[in-house]
């Protein structure tokens, strides 16, 4: 019998796109058999470049690769051959579930594959079964995959890649356009196959999700930069945070309480331990807490007891009644398919309610006027927004709309200077859209609705898809707006956003299960409640909880990092002397 | 969410007419258009009319699905036979109004035609609702199979058919994306003149190249890495398989064609 080869052996590996763009500057990498690694970079880092090489797409400008056995470049010369058989043996998943799905029938999409390698028919359908069970989906096999959600069209191409029974998966981000709930699908997914022995190559810029792997690479401007077990790499914490990274909250945590760097909370609340001996009574401190702006009299949107249905029988929304202040941001939480996105498209008028009113800076949408009106006074940016650029620079595509509205030329150029000042992308303005990185793309899409002058600005998921840099970008952008007084409503998966909003409305199956302030939504009475809807607490929240169960005195439930930080400290905890997050 | 396209909206069900051969199904359905288009009297047309109903019960389809696919259509036909009735003018004339009349023969061309392109697209509909794309596909390819041996890419067109079913459904979703967000930044599709409609299309136009585009490179790589290089050496989950149900189609159809000739050598 022979030993079966080393699946992926890249030595001294260079590749340049063209336009000079560096993608890998002498990467050299092995990966033995059942090895589970996971390549860490932010975007631009080169880490979808090297999962193309290692999955055999793309060939290198120079070194050599081996992959599975076969030689198939050397010196920057590919063997197509070589590369056609080394294919066979590697599966690959990405980012987008709906480009990788190629039949409309989930049982056909996982057979295209063995298919096409000419894999006897019966031996098809065992595969087809297997692999459809190993990702939960048995009940899925005739199912049109356009109608499943994300994690479980990225779950079919999970199935659709081991239908193959590759040597080794690679699998680039495949959980970064998903939801909380999908990704942690696909991560489940991935420890099943990593016990069974299969060989990973897992990309991404989640440090979260690399904590299981055997082995862990850093990539940054094309090169390794570190290497190791995910001890040993994240044992270099705070330099991490600096190549891009999203760097796990419970390691930014005891960065912050300088305790020893970790990335798993369960050892963080055992380093701080029962709580202080010294239980000095607590006042919760007023630099801590976020002063709460009260709902005025003067609400610009209002929902009242609003219902609505696509399709005349099933409810998208049912009796769903909130305001929205003028000047505040709200967030709107719940999970896929509990009516967040279609309460969006009513208070743009995009959608007339079936039941009650929908009122927009004083324009009711039930009326044609009422409509028009109300999509004046909102700026709309949808999911992706960027996936809507059209014009051939930057400056012309944010003019769209103003343009559209026929002001005057002057008019135009100011708002059209106006937001992308605020966007911070002046220095682009003459650029191509599609020359900008995937962060810059998405904030010039948010000029373009910025320069119709919205009083309120509605955002859907704004922060999906993008990597740590771009979504802090956006984020102070959107805190930048939210000081200029535009009342700001955005849809979130995230509970620290929410937790940062002056307002918080959570939906559950078409209904509205709370909304108040962030204190009053996460407060202790509604963590059930919450939790029924499938939604959760900001973590800061939770580890104080956690914490106060152990025998920590309370802790006057804090809403982000800044708050529980300074509560530990106020509790008796030794804080370095350090301000501010990194 | 405003375009709603049925090419490609498979209606999963447990049915004959869906376990049916792809390639007999087609072939059935050739025919039976054929012999639709050729009815033209009332018994002909009653016939017909049983044989779509019965196979829209044989397909455990609901109705309203098929009705729903073939309602943009239907607007369509609704003009047609509205212009037959009207200026059709052979036969006496039944009824007029000023200056126009409604004649036997505009009346009778409004109900045939009518009714044989409303029968044909229930049909086509029940078609496209109990086959899945990929078995389409493979049916054309081996109905194109005789292409391949002339040198012609028969296989591959198959696979673009095939391709271009699943992603219709994602493209409209996006072109509706697009309209709206551009309808919102003051984009005038419902108003202004025929020009300023035309000229509104064109920012959509490009945004969905742009994303077409988006979905070719992704595609490409999908295709890739899960191996296709045409069709020569590729299996099927799917085999086709001509049993007792395709022969029985087959005969239903031979005998539906048979009796609608005869009515018609009857009349």
């Amino acid at each position: 019998m022979t030993v079966p080869p080393t699946p992926i052996r890249l030595s001294h590996v260079s590749l340049v796109y063209e336009g000079g763009v560096t993608a890998l500057d002498d990467v050299s990498l092995t990966i033995a058999r059942g090895e589970r690694v996971c390549v860490l970079g932010a975007n631009g880092s080169g880490k979808s470049t090297l999962a193309s090489v290692v999955c055999g797409l793309l060939a290198p400008d120079e070194g050599e690769v081996e992959l599975v056995g076969e030689r198939v470049c050397s010196d920057g010369a590919p063997d197509i051959e070589a590369y056609r058989r080394a294919r066979r043996s590697l599966g690959l998943v990405f980012q987008n579930p709906d480009d990788q799905i190629v039949t409309s029938v989930v049982e056909d999409d996982v057979a295209f594959g063995p298919e096409n390698l000419g894999v006897p028919r019966d031996q098809i359908a065992e595969r087809v079964a297997r692999e459809l069970h190993r990702v939960a989906l048995d009940d899925y096999a005739k199912a049109d995959p356009s109608r499943l959600s994300g994690g479980q069209k990225q779950r079919v191409a999970i199935a659709g890649a081991l239908a193959m029974e590759p040597a080794v998966l690679v699998l680039d981000e495949p959980g970064s356009l998903l939801d909380v709930r999908g990704r942690s699908a696909i991560l489940r997914v991935m420890g099943r196959l990593a016990r069974t022995g299969t060989t990973l190559v897992h990309v991404t810029h989640f440090m979260e999700e690399a904590v299981e792997a055997d082995r862990v690479i850093v990539l940054d401007r094309g090169r390794i930069v570190l290497q190791g077990t995910p001890d040993e790499v994240f044992t270099h914490g705070p330099g991490l945070a600096g190549l891009g990274l999203e760097v796990p909250f419970a390691a930014r945590l005891s960065q912050r309480l300088g305790l020893p760097w970790t990335c798993d909370e369960r050892t963080l609340l055992r380093e701080l331990g029962p709580g202080p001996d010294s239980r000095k009574p607590f006042a919760l401190s007023g630099s801590g807490t976020k002063r709460v702006r009260e709902p005025g009299p003067d609400p610009v949107l209002q929902v009242e007891r609003v219902s609505f249905s696509y399709d005349g029988r099933t409810r998208a929304l049912e009796d769903v009644s909130f305001a929205v202040p003028r000047g505040t941001s709200t967030a709107i939480i719940g999970q896929t398919g509990s009516g967040k996105s279609t309460l969006l498209r009513l208070l743009c008028g995009l959608e007339t309610p079936d039941a009650g009113r929908v009122v927009v800076g004083g324009n009711d949408t039930r009326t044609r006027r009422g409509r028009k009106a109300a999509r004046r006074a909102v700026g709309y940016v949808m999911q992706h927004p960027e996936r809507q650029l059209f014009a051939e620079s930057v400056e012309k595509d944010v003019a769209f709309g103003p343009r559209n509205l026929r002001l005057p030329e002057d008019e135009v150029d100011r708002r059209v200077n106006a937001a992308l000042e605020l966007v911070g992308l002046e220095g682009r303005r003459s650029a191509s859209p599609f020359t900008l990185s995937g962060g810059q793309r998405r904030l010039c899409a948010l000029a373009g609705i910025l320069a119709m002058e919205p009083e309120v600005l509605i955002l859907d998921e704004p922060t999906a898809g993008l990597d740590p840099r771009g979504r802090a970008l956006l984020r102070r952008v959107l805190e930048r707006l939210r000081e200029l007084g535009i009342t700001l409503v955005q849809v979130t998966h995230s509970m620290e956003d929410a937790a940062r909003a002056d307002r918080v409305v959570a939906l559950d199956q078409s209904r509205l299960v709370t909304v108040g302030t962030p204190r009053e939504v996460f407060s202790r009475d509604n963590e059930e409640r919450l939790s029924r809807g499938g939604l959760g607490i900001p973590r800061s929240l939770r580890v104080a909880r956690e914490l106060e169960r152990r025998g920590w005195p309370s802790l006057g439930d804090p809403l982000t990092t800044d708050q529980l930080v300074g509560a530990l400290g106020e509790r008796g905890l030794p804080l370095p002397s350090r301000g501010g997050e990194p | 969410m405003a375009l709603r396209i049925s090419i490609g909206q498979y209606y999963a069900a447990d049915s004959p007419v869906h376990a049916l051969d792809a390639r007999v199904k087609l072939w059935c359905v050739l025919a039976t258009l054929v012999a639709i288009f050729c009815a033209a009297g009332p018994a002909q047309l009653a016939l017909a009319l049983a044989f779509v109903a019965a196979l829209l019960v044989a397909a455990r389809v609901p109705a309203g699905r098929v009705l729903a696919s073939i309602r943009p259509l239907m607007v369509f036909l609704a003009v047609l036979s509205l212009f037959n009735l009207l200026f059709v003018r052979t036969g006496e004339v039944v009824a007029s109004l000023g200056p126009l009349s409604v004649t036997a023969g505009g009346v009778s061309a409004a109900v045939i035609y009518t009714a044989r392109f409303a029968l044909a697209l229930v049909t086509g509909s029940i078609v496209m609702l109990t086959t899945t794309p990929t078995q389409l596909a493979d049916a054309f390819d081996r109905m194109l199979s005789p292409l391949s041996r002339i040198g012609l890419p028969g296989h591959e067109i198959a696979m673009v058919f095939s391709l271009m079913m699943r992603f219709v459904p994602t493209l409209a979703d996006e072109a509706s994306a697009i309209i709206d967000a551009q309808s919102l930044r003051g984009g005038a599709f419902d108003e202004g003149g025929p020009v300023r409609r035309v000229r509104s299309i064109v920012p959509v136009v490009v945004a969905l190249l742009a994303s077409g585009l988006r979905h070719a490179d992704g595609l490409s790589r999908a295709l890739d890495a899960r191996c296709y290089e045409g069709g020569s050496g590729r299996t099927h989950l799917h085999e086709p398989s001509i049993g007792p149900r395709e022969l029985i189609a087959a005969a239903l159809t031979a005998a539906f064609v048979a009796l609608l000739a005869l009515l018609g050598a009857l009349a």
